[in-house]
């Protein structure tokens, strides 16, 4: 394979689905209409089997030696491993300039000497090639791919049908650019491109009032996250001069190889260092729903179900912490900033935990258990080394089969229930539905973490992750007992949900006309494969060096592999409690194991049927101490920001608002001219019109002047 | 080139004339000269060359000098009738042909009152727009300037809506008070040229190299800064001159609207970088910090007040002062990308708001209100208008593959530097300047808000069309409203056309489609119309931007910040070891600065450098930098004595070329 075929082939794999929106939107209303997936459906394949070539590209040296200048010299199989390849493997494509201005950057040089450093600001569409990237790539195109095609039968007979089409392929070019840019700016333009597809698809039903709100909700809540994105991209460039990621002639990148080359010191630490990580990570928890910005991710359940499936559970989510993966150096030269994210992403997960806790409607416990599950990657990306990142992406991984698997088993449970997901209004569909029964409770087990299924492997990475690091941590042992209980909890609700739905006595919700059918074979294959994923996603880490095997060769993670990594972090003021996890780092497996199972027996005694009576205690306890209305109500996070952020911004628009029409324009701009008039008025009494007060006034004139001229 | 510039300038006028005179049919009329002007402004656009010079300005192009005053040029009074384009004015003579045919289309069958008059105005109106852009003569720029008022003004006043007789006063007197201050500062510049420079002339140009060579005292200019502010600031409008924009917005016909919010509000902009900036850069440079408040402000209450709008027109008037304040913060942050993006922003808001008004303009044509609340569900009943809707709503909040980002981030990439960046501006203004930064960034959160909330309320929901209300008998054969005006249905109903009574019809869909084609062609590629600006903002705005960086202290200069990663060090080879001679680094003019502090650093401490590479501050700052500090910049680490000898050095090694710059131009 030649590079110019490599660099087709990640053009070709991002023009499918562009296209596929393309021809969808100009053909589908009037000609293909209910034919409107296919176009749709061929660019995604077209994307996922360039994905999967970029893959084997990469892991097996299909190139030969004569392509990249530092690809795998062989085939032998052993990842590209080798010390040959310190920098990592990386190829740039560039397809056109986006902007360019010449001697943006002027910085002034002695008053001796005119000429100023110039430097351009060159912003070019550039795509790479790497390990992170393709590993984004086959994730997002896969589960995309069997999300699309189990919309054939999902979105049957709607009337925007072509419109929905034309919206998933418009997302998933969107997200392949946003794993694919090397260039920040860029990135930030498709970090709001998929958030447009979000807020499109979430309002899709867009004559439901709540759908629209939600759309809304999600884009605003979304920009506030951007917002910092936006401040922490311009910050970049006042620092390094540059936004791009690789080394161009014009100056080194900001992830490029000299920087690499050069070490920590590279990469812009100190105060500075720290407001961008921080700010960056302020865009990531906008896009990953982190706390405080999750409030838009449960409100998105109001788009169809695919939607929720593909984009706020698989893929756009995890763009945040692509971007603290892909950022790592960066964090990396910040320890505060990473003790920032670890601890943001623990606290979303054991928050979210908690409110899917008590949720009725399943699709909004997914969304909270989604929220919950970013947390952990989060917790281990905000590491920032490697191996830790691996975890990061590992988990990101396999969550998005299992997690994809649940919302198409819920979409399932809909479409046989004509809408209604609310479990107090269903149960016991067991023997009505068997197959997508089945799913679930493989979705949920993987989510539980039970062994072999993915979950557990991906979430044991991150715990072991924890305790291997924790000198890099100072408060590891929070964050590491915090996550258990997470996963304890996590087993706990998904189970809760489960045995609600299919167990105990058979209830029917009246919309449904007690008529209840299995779901289409078009609907059900894309979800046993997304089950196979679910079940064997986690045997990835078998692969020889496993997920940081492949992952260390991506440049950026370069920098913060090998003897960087094992440095601590200089926080020893911040570390508390005595260190003793990477004691605990081998019993890791027994220890999410039980809480696993554990969680899981709890929501089997108390919600299957024989356990009447102790939910009865437990619900009387967990009220009389106020969690429930706590996990119910949702912490009242909405609520605290309706009234603390959205009414007083209002209040003041109002304010501004007539301050604009009552004062400066009616007193300041119409209260000139009436003075004006006033004033002429007065005037006016003066022109008389009679001869001896004109004589007067001129008189009083020439005596004053010539008063004024003697003295 | 040059006929065809004063051939496109005046056959709207001579078309007017014909219409007047009643020796045409005045919208066919009206709309031919719209396209055949367009079309030669396009083909104007094809003969454009870049940074090639014209009497040593580059960018200027199709150039007519020697016509006289009404055929009179006294050697005593040089007047001329001078008109030619540049890469600034080029983009908006171009954006204000095509905003003609669009508000020509538009009135199509809005104007049901003398027709005559109406596009008589409307194309005396495009001749006076298009004449400030090309005038090259400051006397003439003022006979345009105040030409566009005249039409505006029966514009309004005859065609507008309820209070159009308020509305078109208040607009008429508000700008003229302020141009006429505008015309007393152009003449002291021309006037103060000519006493201490050269001869008495009005070139634009021509002073503007003048005063290059030798700046004006910098009271002299302060005072001349305040009088063209007055009239451009008016213009623009900045808060607080503002409030005569909603009135005039919301009582102006369609066409009016369209062309006050595309065209005319750039006057005040153009009129900023084209004579402030080169003509008065101290003084712009000492106003610095409020020209910026003002724009901000702009920018933040500009979209607090178009919050709480209930009128779809006065809501878009307000997010025009949002946009204009970008656009301004642009400007004034006195950097390449600022300014350009500045300019782009002029073009952007030009066709995303003109388009937005063009849209409402339509809306209200078939329902005869424009109150928010009276709309719901337009997507269901107008999908053809919901999609154009959507669109320029997205490219007004500036969503990225669209226009408005591009405009956006470049201003504020721009401004960003000039404040956080290394020794860009004094640091008595960077908290100030910082917490603005911020505040600036915030307004497109802001913005996002007011517009989609907006979209929410009208574009999606349940239907909801208001009564038509026949103002006259014409209304009668408009359809019917839809059976079940306050239908709510689950799904939407776009698969039945024969719903669809009220969609746009194919000549409203042409006046859009130009306008959304260019949204998509600006956002996707800038470069293109970047290029199109480069030299000429680069000759206006570098007066400016050097007098701000004179006013830094000495103390500010980074001769500390080795910028160890300089592509003079790192292009030849990785090497870690200091190069053995001068010879070694691969030594530019433009990176002059950067190799010569290397070749410091190099030559006299080696050690220092590899202090710095091995400290945590890597990347373009020095270990002195403190985030937030009253100096964000690079410390100090060299006094400039040791400087001083490595000067003489360095400019032994160039000796070879002259061009280097080292003496002040």
């Amino acid at each position: 394979m030649t590079t110019i075929m490599i660099d087709s082939i990640i053009v070709i794999a991002i023009a499918g689905p562009l296209l596929g929106s393309i021809i969808t939107a100009v053909l589908g209303p009037r000609f293909l209409r209910d034919r409107s997936h296919i176009p749709a459906i061929a660019g995604v394949s077209v994307a996922f089997v360039a994905s999967l070539l970029l893959a084997g590209y990469l892991c097996f040296g299909l190139a030969g030696g004569d392509t990249a200048p530092r690809s795998p010299e062989s085939a032998d199989l052993d990842f590209g491993i080798s010390s040959d390849f310190a920098m990592g493997i990386e190829r740039i494509v560039t397809l056109w300039t986006w902007a360019h201005v010449d001697q943006a950057y002027r910085a002034p040089s002695l008053p001796s000497v005119a000429s100023p450093i110039d430097r351009p600001f060159a912003i070019a569409v550039s795509l790479r090639i790497d390990p992170l990237t393709v590993f984004m790539l086959v994730t997002v195109t896969s589960v995309s791919l069997l999300v699309v095609i189990y919309s054939i039968g999902y979105m049957a007979g709607d009337p925007g049908y072509w419109r929905f089409f034309t919206y998933m392929c418009l997302f998933v070019f969107s997200m392949m650019m946003l794993v694919s840019v090397s260039n920040f700016l860029l990135l930030y333009i498709f970090w709001e491109a998929v958030g447009l597809c979000s807020y499109l698809l979430i309002g899709f039903w867009y004559t439901r009032p709540a759908a629209a709100a939600a759309g809304k909700k999600a884009f605003l809540v979304n920009r506030v996250g951007d917002f910092g994105f936006a401040l922490g991209v311009f910050l970049l460039w006042t620092a390094y001069g540059t936004l791009d990621m690789h080394d161009t002639h014009l100056v080194p990148g900001i992830l490029g190889e000299t920087r690499i080359a050069a070490g920590p010191s590279g990469f812009v630490g100190g105060t500075l260092g720290l407001g961008i990580c921080m700010l960056l990570f302020l865009g990531a928890c906008g896009k990953s729903a982190q706390f405080p910005l999750h409030v838009w991710l449960p409100d998105a359940m109001e788009g169809p179900t695919p939607v929720s499936a593909l984009i706020h559970a698989a893929t756009m989510v995890t763009a945040g912490v692509y971007l603290v993966a892909r950022c790592a150096p960066l964090f990396h030269a910040v320890p505060e900033a990473q003790v920032v994210v670890c601890l943001i992403g623990t606290v979303t997960a054991l928050l979210a935990a908690f409110i899917a806790l008590s949720q009725t409607d399943v699709k909004r416990i997914l969304a909270y258990s989604t929220i919950s599950q970013l947390g952990y990657m989060f917790a281990a990306a905000g590491l920032s080394t490697v191996t830790a990142v691996a975890a990061a992406m590992f988990h990101l991984f396999t969550h998005a089969f299992f997690k994809a698997l649940l919302f198409l088993s819920a979409g399932s449970l809909m479409h046989a229930l004509s809408g209604e997901i609310d479990l107090r209004q269903f149960g016991g569909l067991r023997r009505k539905l068997p197959l997508t029964h089945l799913m679930f409770l493989v979705g949920g087990l993987a989510l539980a973490g039970v062994a072999p299924l993915a979950g557990f492997w991906s979430k044991d990475a991150i715990l072991h992750e924890i305790a291997e690091q924790e000198n890099r941590l100072p408060m590891a042992s929070l964050v590491f007992w915090g996550l258990v209980l997470g996963a304890g909890l996590t087993a706990f609700y998904i189970f809760r949900a489960y045995f609600l739905a299919f167990w105990g006595p058979e209830r029917l919700p009246e919309s449904s006309g007690g008529y209840v059918h299995e779901s289409p074979p078009v609907m059900l294959v894309p979800m046993l494969l997304l089950a196979l994923g679910a079940v064997g996603a986690g045997w990835v880490s078998f692969l020889p060096g496993g997920v940081s095997g492949l992952l260390q060769l991506t440049p950026s993670l370069v920098a913060v592999g090998g003897e960087q990594a094992a440095e601590p972090a200089h926080l020893e003021h911040l570390s508390f409690g005595p260190k003793h996890l990477h004691e605990l780092a081998h019993h890791i497996p027994v220890i999410s194991t039980a809480v696993a199972v554990g969680g899981i027996l709890l929501a089997a005694i108390i919600y299957l049927p024989y356990g009447r009576p102790l939910l009865t205690v437990v619900w009387t306890l967990t009220r009389g101490i106020g969690l429930y209305a706590l996990s119910y109500g949702k912490l009242f996070i909405d609520e605290v920001y309706e009234g603390a952020i959205v009414r007083p911004l209002r209040a003041l628009a109002s304010l501004c608002s007539t301050l604009d029409q009552r004062v400066i324009d009616l007193r300041a701009v119409d209260g000139t001219a009436q003075a004006i008039r006033t004033a002429g008025q007065a005037l006016r009494t003066l022109g008389h019109g009679m001869l001896p007060g004109y004589a007067l006034a001129m008189l009083t004139i020439v005596v004053l002047l010539l008063a004024f001229m003697m003295l | 080139m040059e006929v065809l510039l004063i051939i496109s300038l005046f056959l709207p006028t001579l078309g007017a004339l014909a219409i007047w005179v009643g020796a045409a049919p005045p919208r066919q009329t009206a709309l031919v000269v719209a396209v055949t002007v367009l079309v030669m402004a396009l083909v104007l656009a094809g003969g454009y060359r870049g940074a090639e010079r014209h009497d040593g300005v580059p960018g200027e192009f199709a150039v007519i000098d020697d016509l006289g005053w009404l055929g009179v040029s006294t050697p005593w009074l040089d007047i001329r009738l001078s008109v030619g384009l540049d890469g600034l004015s080029l983009p908006l003579y171009i954006l204000t042909t095509l905003l003609t045919v669009v508000a020509i289309i538009v009135s199509w069958e809005e104007i049901k009152l003398g027709p005559r008059a109406f596009y008589g105005h409307l194309l005396l109106l495009e001749t006076a727009m298009l004449g400030v852009f090309a005038a090259r003569d400051v006397i003439l720029f003022y006979v345009f300037f105040e030409l566009t008022l005249l039409p505006l003004y029966f514009l309004i006043g005859i065609w507008g809506s309820e209070a159009r007789q308020y509305a078109a006063i208040k607009f008429f007197l508000f700008t003229l008070a302020g141009s006429v201050l505008t015309f007393l500062a152009l003449l002291a510049i021309s006037f103060w040229h000519g006493y201490n420079v050269g001869r008495l002339t009005f070139s634009i140009p021509e002073i503007t190299a003048g005063l290059r060579a030798r700046p004006m005292e910098f009271s002299a200019q302060l005072a001349i800064f305040l009088g063209l502010f007055a009239g451009f600031a008016i213009k623009v409008p900045l808060i607080p001159f503002h409030t005569w924009l909603p009135l005039a917005h919301v009582e102006a016909p369609t066409a009016g609207s369209i062309l006050l919010a595309g065209i005319l509000l750039k006057v005040g902009s153009y009129g900023f970088v084209r004579f402030c900036l080169p003509l008065l850069p101290e003084a712009t440079v000492a106003c610095l910090p409020w020209l910026v408040t003002l724009s901000v402000a702009g920018v933040v209450y500009g979209s607090f007040v178009a919050l709480a709008q209930q009128d779809l027109k006065r809501l878009i008037a307000y997010s025009s002062i949002g946009h204009l304040g970008f656009c301004m913060l642009g400007v004034f942050s006195l950097s390449r990308a600022g300014v350009a993006g500045g300019v782009l922003q002029m073009i952007n808001h030009g066709i995303s708001t003109g388009a937005l008004f063009a849209l409402v303009g339509m809306l209200y044509e078939r329902f005869h209100t424009r109150q928010i609340a009276a709309y719901g569900g337009l997507a269901r009943k107008m999908p053809v208008w919901a999609f154009f809707m959507g669109l320029m709503v997205l490219a007004s909040i500036g969503l990225p593959g669209l226009n408005g980002f591009a405009g956006e981030v470049l201003v504020l990439i721009g401004f960003f530097q000039r404040v956080w960046g290394q020794s860009q501006c004094p640091p008595e203004w960077f908290t100030y300047l910082a917490a603005l930064s911020v505040l600036a960034t915030f307004g497109v959160v802001l913005a996002a808000w007011y517009m989609l909330w907006m979209t929410e309320r009208v574009v999606f929901g349940p239907v909801r069309l208001p009564v038509a209300r026949g103002k006259n008998s014409e209304d009668q054969s408009e359809p019917p409203p839809s059976r079940h005006p306050h239908g709510v249905d689950s799904l939407g109903t776009e698969s039945h056309p024969g719903e669809n009574l009220w969609d746009l019809k194919p000549r409203e869909i042409w006046a859009l489609c130009p306008l959304a084609i260019l949204v998509v062609w600006i956002g996707v590629q800038p470069s293109f119309f970047l290029r199109m600006f480069e030299p000429t903002l680069s000759y206006l705005v570098g007066p400016a931007e050097r007098a701000l960086l004179r006013r830094l202290p000495a103390e500010e200069l980074p001769l500390g910040a080795f910028v160890h990663f300089s592509r003079s060090i790192t292009s030849g080879s990785k090497a870690q070891t200091p190069p053995e001679s001068f010879n070694d680094c691969d030594f530019d003019i433009g990176n002059l600065f950067e190799s010569r502090s290397t070749v410091l650093g190099w030559a006299r401490h080696p050690e220092a450098i590899i202090r710095q590479t091995q400290s945590r501050n890597g990347g373009l700052l020095s270990e002195g930098c403190a985030f937030g500090s009253s100096s964000p910049h690079a410390s100090v680490m060299n006094p400039r004595k040791r400087l001083s000898e490595f000067e003489a050095l360095i400019a032994a090694q160039c000796s070879g070329s002259t061009d280097l710059g080292l003496t002040r131009e």
